[in-house]
């Protein structure tokens, strides 16, 4: 069995994040209102496919420059003033896809300018050019749970004394390249996800996202008060059946959040087999703990879905008379009776636990606390 | 300081026309059988590297490679618009790895893939030294791309390597160090991941500035 946590807690000092709705506090009053943004939507954008639930801040099919930019550019104007990328204010890096979209341009049109911003290292080096950043940029590429290995890394860098701020900067944007693959994996069709619900077929969705995190050691009103990471290595893309993924990953969260009053927002991307261990899980090591997943509106945002949806859950916390979004897009029944449909009041609760899943069975989670 | 101690080493550094089909054939006794098929070039170096290295389920690994599965992503954006499920996932950074862990049923506290360029051995040793596991694989590697390579996105060598961290001196083969400075002296010039891979397997050492101190890769 793992220690507990490793890492002390940590402050968040701003978070911000940008989806189809707009900007965080927009975007948990769409969830409120129980508001999807998928949309059903050709997988390969102009070249046409099957259509599938997609939640887009803008048309799939790749521009130049890339569409994405415009957006990022947008986010950045909530990011504190600080000389981001320098050996003691370093910067995060965290998607699964970069430009990649790009790439697939490229294959189409062979305009080699597609090619600033096709892989990661070059996406990266353009963003630096973008934002005026410095050279220390660190970039996590690891599917659907880099967004916590970003926020888990900065915290590392602030506790070792080597960082006074870490800027976690995500995000990742649907394109055919990504859309085609999951399209092909037939797990993203032409049916809306329904986290959690104990129905036929599974289905997931897929969106826009972007977040940032400045973590600090300074005391803030909302921490990272625990992560937690564990690698199942037990297959490409399925979990492990008996859920010893997901209860190494939870076992650590729930020894941190002993004498909390907890609610959780899970992976809950849509697929059954992982919307039952995840929620059964969640079920033994938080009984009392309330389950939400927004991605059956937002889609899965992949590689930044765990800094968008901590981004989605500050707002949601901050706001006068706080309330969580429910679990937009299900209906019921769902896999345990913890899944929470409509929204809740947050007063109660004074710590939620954040996590995703990925291929290769990986886990990550955290316990966010406030005062 | 932080540091850790070197101890299981090995690096793969094929010729440069190595093929991923010649390197399935040379590393087949390495891998199930059923798995070496699917293996890409990347992955069957990476498994190479960590050939006689036993991990546990509290051990961490950090992974990094600036161009990470080239072939698998060249061929699934060709396969269009009939896209391969297999390409698809195979492409995924950090599917190197996931093949050679996964055909191992090998499960790890932490995985820690990283994707940079001009920084990535200092950003991934730092990783590395960071880390709360005791024993820590340190992997890296890249395999040479076809027509992403003429466009400069894809290595043009095939190399991995693979080395265990620990903070134990005994009968370590090496040791990596990190001594932070206030104020943060200027940058200089990081070793590739590829100068990286060499000096390992030539026990050559290594020292630079960067991250806000001096790096020394030191050998026994």
């Amino acid at each position: 069995m793992h220690p507990p946590t490793e890492t002390p807690p940590i402050g968040v000092a701003a978070c911000a994040c940008l989806t189809p709705f707009g900007d965080a506090p927009a975007t948990v009053a769409a969830l409120l209102a129980d508001r999807r943004a998928l949309a059903l939507t050709p997988v390969l954008g102009r070249d046409g496919g099957d259509a599938v639930p997609l939640a887009l801040l803008s048309p799939m099919d790749e521009t130049l420059p890339p569409r994405w930019l415009p957006d990022l550019h947008s986010l950045a104007l909530h990011l504190p003033a600080a000389p981001w990328g320098h050996a003691r204010t370093p910067v995060v890096v965290t998607s699964s896809n970069f430009g990649v979209g790009s790439l697939y341009a490229f294959t189409r049109d062979h305009d080699t300018r597609h090619l600033a911003h096709g892989t990661p290292f070059a996406t990266v080096d353009f963003l630096r050019r973008e934002f005026g950043w410095g050279e220390h940029v660190t970039v996590f590429s690891h599917a659907c749970v880099t967004a916590h290995l970003g926020l888990l890394h900065a915290t590392r860098l602030l506790h070792a004394g080597l960082a006074d701020r870490v800027l976690v900067f995500s995000f990742d944007f649907v394109s055919p390249f990504v859309a085609g693959g999951f399209h092909s994996l037939k797990i993203l069709n032409g049916t809306f996800p329904a986290p959690y619900a104990a129905r036929e077929t599974g289905a997931i969705g897929l969106g826009d996202g972007a977040a940032f995190a400045v973590l600090t050691r300074d005391a803030t009103p909302f921490r990272l008060e625990a992560q937690s990471l564990h690698n199942e290595m037990a297959h490409f893309t399925a979990n492990r059946p008996d859920g010893a993924g997901f209860d190494t990953c939870a076992v650590a969260l729930a020894h941190a959040a002993r004498g909390r009053r907890v609610w959780v927002k899970g992976h809950g991307t849509g697929t059954l087999e992982a919307g039952r261990i995840e929620a059964t899980a969640f079920a033994r090591h938080f009984p009392a703990a309330p389950l939400v997943s927004w991605k059956g509106s937002l889609g899965h945002t992949l590689g930044s879905c765990g800094l968008v949806e901590l981004a989605l859950a500050l707002a949601a916390l901050s706001a006068p008379a706080p309330k969580i979004p429910g679990t937009v897009g299900t209906t019921g029944p769902c896999f345990t009776d913890t899944v929470a449909l409509a929204p809740f009041a947050a007063d109660t609760f004074d710590a939620a636990v954040l996590a995703s899943n990925a291929f290769g069975g990986a886990h990550a989670a955290l316990l966010l606390t406030h005062a | 300081m932080l540091e850790r101690f070197i101890h299981h080493l090995r690096v793969e550094l094929p010729p440069d026309d190595e093929t991923a089909d010649a390197a399935r054939i040379r590393l087949r006794e390495k891998f199930p059988r059923q798995a070496v098929r699917r293996m890409t070039h990347l992955g069957l170096l990476v498994g190479s590297a960590l050939d006689g290295l036993a991990l546990g389920p509290d051990d961490a690994l950090v992974y990094a490679s600036t161009f990470a599965e080239t072939c698998a992503l060249e061929d699934f954006l060709t396969s269009f618009p009939a896209a391969s499920p297999l390409l698809f996932q195979t492409s995924i950074h950090p599917s190197a790895v996931q093949q050679v862990l996964i055909g191992r049923q090998q499960p790890l506290a932490r995985l820690w893939p990283l994707a940079g360029r001009a920084r990535l051995v200092e950003q991934a040793l730092l990783t590395a030294l960071l880390e709360t596991s005791p024993r820590v694989a340190l992997v890296g590697g890249e395999e040479r791309g076809t027509w992403m390579l003429a466009h400069a996105m894809a290595s043009p060598r095939s190399f991995a390597f693979a080395a265990l961290l620990t903070p134990d001196p005994t009968y370590a083969l090496g040791r990596l160090s990190f001594t932070p400075e206030n104020p943060a002296p200027p940058a200089a010039p990081c070793p590739s991941l590829e100068i990286f891979a060499q000096a390992l397997a030539t026990h050559q050492s290594l020292a630079w500035r960067g991250a806000g101190g001096t790096w020394v890769l030191s050998w026994s």
